[in-house]
């Protein structure tokens, strides 16, 4: 390992040939080693827990999985439709809702009420999932009398990620430079047409990927949807009320309990899909980030 | 400069949600745990067990509230399990992700910093339940058969380290997989501050005759230390929350303290998915109302943790 | 520059929101093709093998009836049944007194009898059925016998070579529906179990050095299976796998003084004993059942039931008939595998006219 660095003109200019700076040169070779190391130790967990998954789960992938569905342990198609219902429910609502929040938050941040919102929108960022999802329960649920339904686990969901959509749209538009938007104003644009017109179309990709990643995170929750969304073995039948849906995440919980190794499998099978759409979806948000920011 | 007041208006009313959401939160959460505040007292924070009482026995009014008869409820262990597991989750997380921060950002060429990174923070994106899954399959039998043994030996004089070790389920093996789920976080949070430590303080250090990584110790890592505690501090308030990866290898202890690192623990948030099925069997209710004071109090030590957080982060940014 | 922007912000937009709506429209239209009759069950994770060895027979004849069950433990089961949810609710108990004074209409139907295994694992004595008894069982989880050679134990096995080893109770720490049964076998078969710690689906365990909290009966399985010297109590669904992984199984102590286990004669011997006892709404417990050969820890496996269903009433009805007869649901095609025992013919009468007051 060296410690002679790669950028030119910081190379250390005094090296006297003492034993005591060899030592230093050592204890500097074992640092940088053991920092080599933690950084070894965490990629090896993520390669241990994706071919965990892959291992135990991608091999008993089969036609079934998508089509039939968890009665009697065929399949997954009705976890899948559920995980994929229940995320773009939660989208539909979260995503208008946390956009428009982070045109308030940014546009807005000389008012004293954007930077109490931003700030409360870290603390709705920090509430425990399962704190939702009692919350969706007594509310939803219970007052409200809606039962296990799609619509209880939407809603709980949206309200974990409005947030999180919020921030990283707020994020995106404070990056677009203020002169765009002081032309704009000097044009005599109001502004809803130098926000929508102007700053939010320079910015579409980075707002997006937020979205983006709220998806990865509402596919891979459990615990919000666990006493709002229920649990069902068949396929949505197209009610928002009173009727449960299955989804992805309860399978890997609650199908590695069961008796039989056939649960068990599908349990496996739910998590090599959560684990690969959770990491493309990542992927592919980190990878439309770079290229937009590219040119800058 | 024309400015649409009823366009402003409505962005606010739209932003509004987000405020209206924490305060329905907090009304639902007062409203339904208010029966079960009245019937426990401050008893409730300190005492451990988690009695629902003689189901099928006649309800007796106690404190106001119906109840089974015997029933008898105290968090002080769902405390003591949320706040020790997160802690040492903390304790194993921050070294190595301060390291791996810096490695990093300090020792991986520009062009593999993209991929070395993305090794790391794609953890982060795992969910949960896999963290639970593997976990129970892979974790809990390797603690019990190499880690624990090897531990009890070592460290077998140190109180708390002391044996028996139980079946792998339990407080260090829920600390590791929670360190596991933070580690990322820091990971990149500490590496976009260290990457942002300007090149001529580097420079100075070097110019000095100090090592590379003598810089990197004594004036880089220093330098940064706001955002490594504010950092630590909002992981904190992750592993604090986090449920269904804990609820799979806790163990999920009830009613007892944890006698030493390997003992079996419950969190709070894993204690709400454990026992809200066996609390819709009490007939009075007051086990979930009971439940849903342990989600207002976790509620509130998070806010706690990240309103701290928060704070120093802020500060760090100045 | 400025159309530029807006073009190109607009197609981006809008072809998410076509894919969205594309995507929603898609999987509503696979759900809304499904136009038949649902019976919803929710509950009990003892019940749930059951429902899934039923239903795909029970669909096969009835192809307009589609019936969800789904494992979420009894106390869902019964929460959600009287909620009006669903319209069974799995669960391993019935409802207690408090409860049906609340809700007068709930009805608690009887579908199997089920039973609870003790297990153990001793190395080199798993095969030996060893003999256990209530109070031996509730000292062990109280902490006051420590160790295999005891003197109560070897009172009980004499000539079983008993190893000086610590024992380590196993019991489940989630709420659980194994745990109400298995405490009432300790509690009324030895009332100082009954006045200290009671009986219920989550039990304050006494603290007893080396205990094990395991999650769900996989968790119970394999913590025995890592731990010489533990004992732990499994519902019989896992039998198969407690086999097939060489751990012990007691013999426990009934009423009568008997050491039995739960085999096709002593659980149904033990049922019989009960019918007598058993009430028209069939709200009894099964447990320590008396009879010179009847097996100490057998329950009935409910569902709860509202008895006002409306248009739901006649084939729910249907189903639960055929659940309980033993020409459909009771076959042993559907109890073996999960080592269920089908309602004695006079439970069974009794089910049947709870069975009927669903309108």
């Amino acid at each position: 390992m060296s410690y002679v660095s790669s950028e030119p003109g910081i190379t250390p200019v005094f090296r006297p040939n003492s034993a005591a700076y060899r030592w230093r040169l050592l204890a500097s070779t074992i640092g940088w080693s053991l920092m080599a190391l933690m950084f070894g130790l965490l990629a090896m967990t993520l390669v241990a827990i994706i071919a965990f998954v892959i291992i135990r789960g991608g091999a008993n992938i089969s036609w079934a999985t998508f089509t039939q569905t968890t009665q009697s342990y065929h399949g997954l198609i009705n976890a899948i439709e559920g995980s994929v219902l229940v995320t773009f429910g939660a989208l539909l609502i979260a995503a208008p809702v946390g956009i428009v929040t982070g045109i308030f938050l940014s546009e807005y941040q000389y008012l004293k009420t954007a930077r109490l919102f931003s700030f409360l929108c870290d603390v709705l960022i920090g509430v425990p999932s399962i704190v939702l999802g009692m919350f969706g329960y007594i509310a939803m649920v219970n007052y409200l009398g809606w039962q296990f339904s799609l619509l209880a686990g939407c809603i709980t969901l949206a309200a974990m990620i409005v947030p999180y959509i919020a921030r990283t749209s707020e994020m995106a538009l404070l990056q677009v430079p203020g002169n765009i938007r002081e032309a704009a104003y000097a044009l005599g644009a109001g502004d809803r047409t130098v926000i929508f017109r102007v700053v939010l179309v320079s910015c579409v990709p980075q707002i997006l990927n937020g979205v983006l990643y709220a998806a990865a995170i509402s596919m891979g929750e459990t615990a919000p949807l666990i006493y709002t969304a229920g649990w069902s073995n068949y396929s949505w039948n197209g009610h928002f009320f009173h009727e449960p849906v299955g989804y992805l995440t309860y399978v890997i919980w609650s199908f590695i309990s069961e008796p039989s190794a056939a649960a068990h499998q599908l349990a496996y099978v739910a998590a090599f899909l959560t684990t690969l759409i959770a990491l493309l979806i990542n992927l592919f948000a980190r990878s439309t980030l770079r290229r937009k920011n590219a040119p800058h | 400069m024309k400015r649409n007041t009823w366009f402003r208006w409505g962005v606010t009313a739209c932003a509004s949600i987000i405020p209206l959401v924490l305060l329905a939160i907090v009304i639902f959460l007062l409203i339904d745990s208010w029966p079960a505040m009245r019937f426990n007292g401050w008893h409730f924070l300190v005492s451990n067990q988690w009695n629902l009482g003689n189901e099928y026995g006649d309800l007796v009014t106690v404190n106001g509230q119906q109840v089974p008869p015997g029933a008898d409820y105290g968090i002080g262990f769902l405390i003591v399990g949320t706040l020790s597991s997160a802690f040492i989750a903390l304790l194993l997380a921050l070294p190595v992700s301060v390291a791996a921060s810096a490695f990093l950002a300090e020792m991986v060429p520009k062009r593999l910093q993209n991929t070395a990174s993305l090794m790391v923070e794609l953890l982060a994106g795992v969910p949960s339940v896999v963290f639970g899954l593997w976990g129970l399959i892979v974790l809990v039998p390797f603690m019990n058969h190499y880690i624990y043994p090897g531990l009890t030996h070592v460290l077998g004089d140190i109180p708390f380290f002391q044996p028996p070790t139980g079946a792998g389920y339990g407080l260090l093996t829920s600390s590791v997989v929670l360190a596991v789920m933070i580690a990322p976080l820091i990971t990149s949070t500490v590496r976009g501050a260290i990457e942002n430590v300007p090149m001529v303080q580097r420079e100075a250090g070097l110019a000095l005759g100090a090592t590379r990584f003598e810089v990197l110790v004594k004036t880089v890592i220093p330098g940064v230390r706001r955002v490594i505690i504010g950092a630590g501090i909002l992981a904190l308030g992750r592993a604090l929350g986090e449920t269904m990866a804990v609820l799979m290898v806790s163990g999920n202890a009830l009613g007892y303290l944890p006698h030493n690192i390997y003992s079996p623990i419950s969190t709070m948030a894993s204690f709400i998915v454990s026992q809200l099925d066996s609390a819709l069997q009490d007939a009075s209710g007051m086990a979930e109302h009971a439940l849903a004071e342990i989600a207002l109090i976790l509620f509130a030590i998070t806010l706690i943790v990240n309103v701290a957080a928060r704070g120093l982060l802020w500060l760090a940014r100045d | 520059m400025k159309g530029m922007f807006k073009a190109k912000g607009l197609r981006t937009g809008s072809l998410v929101i076509k894919g969205v709506l594309a995507a929603t429209l898609a999987t509503a239209s696979i759900g809304a093709a499904n136009a038949t009759t649902t019976i919803q069950e929710t509950g009990s994770s003892l019940l749930y093998p059951l429902f899934n060895l039923w239903v795909p027979a029970y669909s096969k004849a009835h192809p307009d009836v589609q019936i969800n069950a789904a494992s979420t433990g009894s106390g869902t089961g019964i929460a959600q049944s009287i909620a009006g949810n669903v319209q069974l609710g799995g669960s391993d108990a019935y409802l207690s007194g408090a409860m049906m004074k609340k809700h007068p209409h709930m009805l608690n139907i009887p579908v199997a009898i089920s039973s609870q295994m003790v297990n153990y694992n001793l190395p080199g004595l798993n095969g030996k059925h060893i003999k256990l008894s209530g109070p031996v069982l509730s000292r062990i989880y109280e902490g006051t016998a420590t160790y295999w050679d005891d003197s109560a134990i070897k009172r009980m096995n004499p000539g079983v070579d008993l190893p000086h080893h610590r024992i380590v109770p196993v019991h489940r720490s989630d709420g659980s529906g194994d745990t109400f049964l298995f405490t009432q076998y300790l509690s009324f078969s030895h009332p100082y179990w009954h006045k200290k710690y009671g009986y219920g689906t989550t039990v304050n365990w006494p603290a007893v050095q080396g205990e094990i909290g395991a999650t769900g009966n996989p968790g119970m399985v394999q913590a025995l299976k890592d731990n010489p010297y533990s004992v732990a109590y499994i519902g019989i669904s896992y039998k198969g796998q407690i086999d097939k992984d060489g751990l012990g199984e007691a013999k426990l102590k009934n009423r009568s003084g008997n050491f039995v286990l739960p085999t096709v004669e002593t659980v149904p011997a033990a049922a019989a004993a009960m019918v007598p006892k058993t009430p028209k709404d069939e709200r009894v417990s099964l447990i320590f059942a008396p009879g010179h050969n009847a097996y100490p820890i057998i329950n009935y496996e409910y569902t709860i039931v509202s008895a006002d269903q409306g248009d739901m009433a006649a084939p729910l009805k249907q189903f639960l008939n055929w659940a309980v007869s033993t020409k459909g649901g009771n076959a042993s095609e559907f109890l073996k595998p999960v080592n269920f025992m089908p309602l004695p013919q006079k439970a069974a009468e009794l089910t049947r006219a709870q069975i009927a007051k669903i309108h």
